[in-house]
């Protein structure tokens, strides 16, 4: 793979490109679903190929390639020199600078998780099922998915780097339908399970069979509970709500490309501007937000990331206050600040965009009760439902598929279909409480969408159970 | 014999099982994407993916590679899934043979393009806006089918598309338009430009308005993004055998406006053409609401098993990379109606808003059919049955039966809209839709302003 690299950068220089990398990959995914006691979808995917990526005049251009072999490297890097010579306007792409790299990352893992009978993938799923039957179930669905990328970049500064990343993950669900009314429960998420970097370790501490009854009882429960009430109140939201909290209002906001509007027309841009950096009060002094491309079993970590910049763990918001942007080589040079470290790419044929690694809330203090103690009367919300947030990321509205009554500091009855909205630094700035580290749980989402051609990414974030005051429910009633 | 169907009955030769399918998906496209006017994210992507289904013993497994010298691993680790797995008591079997018009949607003038002719028609865009900086893409592609399987099947088809989206922006204003064909010369490169620019040129200065629920002019965009929304859990048989459809219970009932009448039609040749769908099976025309009334859903051979009662796949079997989705619409066709303008659709109205385009819809209840999300990129008051003044992106907050529950009037002109963002391979699809007018759309709450 480093001979075919190289011959593709050298093809690339050779055509009159100022700078070169190409980058092999080597993808397998496994799924294993089990719907309804039976095997819904056993499949076994690898793709390979060679992405090239040049700048000539100060244009970018891509291509890639599924021959893995020098000939068809070359010819992806004269491609992509062609197109960047023929696009038009006005190009001046410059790059922060970076010592040439040279190292190996692998992800440590105790079981590979691709050699993990199948069998025994399908057993666990159809146990998990099995544990949330309940009358009114109407269907039960369990997956686990294995995931192993291995890639290889060589760039024209020097860079020469192999990675071999490794994860696996899985998820439970429960419908429940009668008179009208369907709910869902899952476990660890609505986005298929939870996954992370790791060995087959991971799914088993998930402890989907554990869960499985709760889950079913609580699917059921739903189809009886009132609607969630209209008004203000006080919100706690879990972990994993709070995740998507972070995930859309703060993590994408904070991608310097979308600042600069390279994602204007797509995914949209972001509230923040450039010279934010450093003043703007993004919340309360309880909010403070972390990128860590280097956190354990975390799916955005790795040795290097897509343009070869070292893993890193940087501050994006500090006591409340906006500290740094995700950002490129490109983008840290357009604004003077950083290094990059933040670039990633779906697969061999799309090119590298500024991405989520890690983003994490960073805990505060006290238990799970101690967030409700101090609530009379609210609202607390579990297991994200439903997300939309507008294009410059301030306007959102989140459902979740429960919630309960808070009561004198105590959970009172089960809700169903619940919501809430807000404008993102106005909701961040009513954080009044963070639950502390024995709270802290870590989430891996396999689905985050960008760019066009569209590309998803695999993200983690950890947070702890949150509490907002003066929160908007039930919207829409 | 095309190169794929080749690619397709050299994997099914290699399979190992009682029953086999190969399936080749192969893709050759070039994307320039631009950003203030500057292609700023070009891609040119070469790939063909081979995906095998073996039977034995009535357990399916599957497995895909895009290696063109890996078939064998490939069949032994289809081989490997199969035999894992558990008999399926739904697995209806693989699909017969049938006869297909592979003739459509194939354009080799569009097919010819390369990096630098969509680079040079990207330019052609830029120049036609001129007075603000544009975002978007233009992209041309090819995109090949092929199955061969151990019943006899055989299909291949090659179709084009061409796309040309443009966001007409700048601090405080902004508009969308797009050109979708199956072939670079349906495609008027410069008009979604300047669509995008008069669009923009209307929006500086928005305001706010106050929540509640108003009469709505839906753009064709806004209109196609909201039925890919409904359609996810409401028009295909898994949502609607698993109970979260909102037709469960409703079919052949009186539910909509008489005016709306919904098809799934991949053979209109005014859509996105296709002869069949991942299993082989022919496309068919699915009525799914008929003057009002809740007919039909999508089916697959799995969900049409499920069902049982004579119930047969319309042709509705999903690219991979939607599996889990079920069958899914590709080719949505919503009847135009007696408006002959934009400006017909407001005086419909009379006093409400006007939405162009929308953003980030989330299903809140899928059983309710109810949609949040933004507007954006045009978004106006209409006041005395006339476009008014801009407002900014408003977050709504809908249930499907409301905005379909009374519809004053729909456009007679139908836009063909692109609905495919390009994850995984490609798989052009679209839907055929007209400006609606609605007596009821929610409005929740006030987001950002147009523009920058």
């Amino acid at each position: 793979m480093r001979a075919l690299c190289e011959a593709a950068v050298d093809a690339a220089l050779g055509s009159g490109a100022s700078y070169a990398d190409a980058r092999t990959v080597s993808l397998r995914r496994q799924y294993v679903v089990t719907k309804n006691g039976q095997v819904d979808d056993l499949s076994d995917a690898e793709s390979e190929g060679v992405g090239v990526r040049v700048l000539v005049d100060g244009a970018w251009g891509f291509a890639g390639e599924g021959r893995l072999d020098e000939a068809g490297a070359r010819d992806a890097a004269l491609r992509a020199a062609a197109f960047a010579r023929a696009a038009p306007g006005r190009h001046g792409v410059s790059l922060a600078p970076l010592e040439p790299q040279r190292g190996e990352y692998r992800t440590p893992a105790e079981r590979d998780p691709f050699a993990v009978p199948l069998s025994e993938k399908i057993d666990l799923c159809l146990r998990a099922e099995e544990g949330m039957r309940q009358p009114q179930i109407n269907v039960t669905s369990a997956m686990v998915r294995s995931q192993r990328e291995r890639k290889v970049f060589v760039s024209s500064d020097g860079s020469l780097l192999e990675q071999e990343l490794v994860g696996c993950g899985g998820g439970i669900d429960a419908y429940a339908s009668a008179e009208g009314i369907s709910q869902i429960r899952s476990y660890p998420s609505q986005h298929s399970g939870a996954s992370g970097q790791g060995g087959w370790e991971f799914v088993e501490r998930l402890g989907l069979e554990r869960e499985a009854p709760r889950v079913g009882e609580q699917a059921v429960a739903l189809l009886r509970a009132d609607e969630c009430p209209a008004g203000r109140a006080t919100v706690v939201l879990d972990a994993e709500q709070t995740v998507m909290q972070v995930h859309e209002s703060v993590g994408h906001p904070t991608e310097l490309d979308r600042i600069y509007g390279t994602e204007a027309a797509y995914a949209g841009t972001s509230f923040l501007k450039p010279g934010d950096l450093g003043s703007l009060r993004y919340g309360s002094e309880l909010m403070s937000v972390t990128a860590d491309s280097t956190t354990a079993g975390g799916l955005g970590t790795f040795g290097f990331d897509d343009e070869g910049v070292p893993a890193a763990r940087e501050p994006v918001v500090e006591v409340g206050v906006l500290r740094g942007f995700l950002t490129s080589r490109e983008t840290a040079a357009r604004i003077g600040a950083g290094a990059g470290g933040s670039m990633r790419a779906d697969g061999w044929s799309r090119m590298p965009l500024v991405r989520m690694t890690n983003l994490h809330l960073e805990p505060g203090e006290g238990s799970f009760d101690d967030l409700l103690t101090e609530v009379d009367e609210g609202l607390y919300m579990e297991t994200n439902k439903s997300w939309s947030i507008d294009d410059k990321r301030l306007n959102f509205q989140f459902g979740t598929q429960i919630a309960w009554e808070i009561k004198r500091g105590k959970l009172g009855r089960m809700l169903r279909d619940a919501t809430y909205t807000g404008v993102t630094p106005v909701f961040w700035g009513s954080l009044d409480a963070v639950a502390g580290p024995e709270a802290w749980r870590l989430y891996g989402l396999t689905n985050c969408g960008k760019g066009q051609p569209g590309q998803e990414a695999h993200v983690s974030h950890g947070a702890a159970p949150t509490r907002f005051r003066d929160v908007e429910v039930g919207v829409g009633k | 014999m095309s190169r794929a169907l080749e690619l397709a009955e050299e994997a099914l030769r290699a399979a190992e099982g009682d029953e086999a399918e190969a399936l080749v998906h192969a893709e050759r496209s070039g994307v320039a994407r631009f950003a203030g006017s500057v292609v700023h994210q070009p891609t040119l992507v070469d790939n063909a993916v081979v995906r095998l289904r073996v039977v034995r013993d009535g357990k399916v497994g599957w497995a895909a590679t895009n290696r063109a010298d890996g078939l064998s691993e490939l069949a032994r680790r289809a081989a490997e899934a199969a035999e894992a797995a558990r008999p399926d008591p739904d697995f209806p079997g693989l699909a017969p043979p049938a006869e297909y018009d592979q003739d459509l949607g194939y354009d080799e003038e569009t097919a010819s393009l390369g990096g630098e002719d969509q680079a040079r028609l990207a330019s052609a865009a830029i120049e036609a806006a001129p007075d603000f900086e544009l975002y978007g893409y233009f992209t041309t592609g090819v995109t090949e089918l092929a199955l061969a399987s151990t019943t006899g099947l055989r299909a291949d088809q090659a179709v084009t598309d061409a796309v040309c989206i443009c966001l007409a922006a700048a601090e405080g204003a902004s508009g969308w338009g797009e050109q979708t064909s199956s072939s670079v010369s349906g495609v008027d490169w410069t008009a979604a430009p300047r669509e995008a620019a008069e669009t923009a040129a209307r929006t500086r200065g928005a305001g706010e308005l106050e929540a509640g629920t108003y009469r709505a002019v839906l753009g064709p965009y806004a209109v196609a993004e909201l039925l890919r929304w409904f359609s996810y859990d409401s028009l295909g048989a898994q949502g609607f055998l698993e109970e979260r459809s909102y037709f469960c219970g409703r079919i052949g009932e009186p539910v909509f406006d008489p005016k709306v009448s919904l098809d799934d039609d991949a053979l209109d040749p005014w859509n996105l053409r296709k002869a069949f769908d991942f299993e082989g099976t022919p496309k068919q025309c699915v009525r799914l609401i008929e003057k009002g009334v809740i007919r039909d859903v999508v089916w697959d051979r799995k969900t049409a098993a499920r069902a049982g009662e004579g119930r047969v796949s319309t042709g509705h079997a999903p690219p991979d990379a939607w599996r889990f989705y079920g069958p899914m619409p590709t080719a949505l066709n919503l009847h135009g109606g007696q408006a002959s303008s934009a400006e017909a659709l407001a005086e419909a109205v009379g006093d409400g808003i006007y939405v162009t385009r929308l953003h980030y819809l989330s299903v809140v209840h899928p059983k309710e059919g109810v949609l949040t999300g933004m507007t954006r990129d045009g978004t106006f008051r209409i006041r005395g049955g006339k476009l008014a003044e801009p407002l900014v992106n408003l977050r709504f907050t809908v249930s499907m039966a409301d905005v379909l529950d009374e519809v004053p009037a729909l456009s007679r002109e139908l836009r063909l809209v692109n609905l495919n963002d390009l994850y995984e391979e490609r798989y052009p699809y679209a839907a055929l839709v007209p400006g609606l007018a609605t007596a009821r759309f929610t409005i929740t709450g006030t987001g950002s302003g147009p523009g920058l």
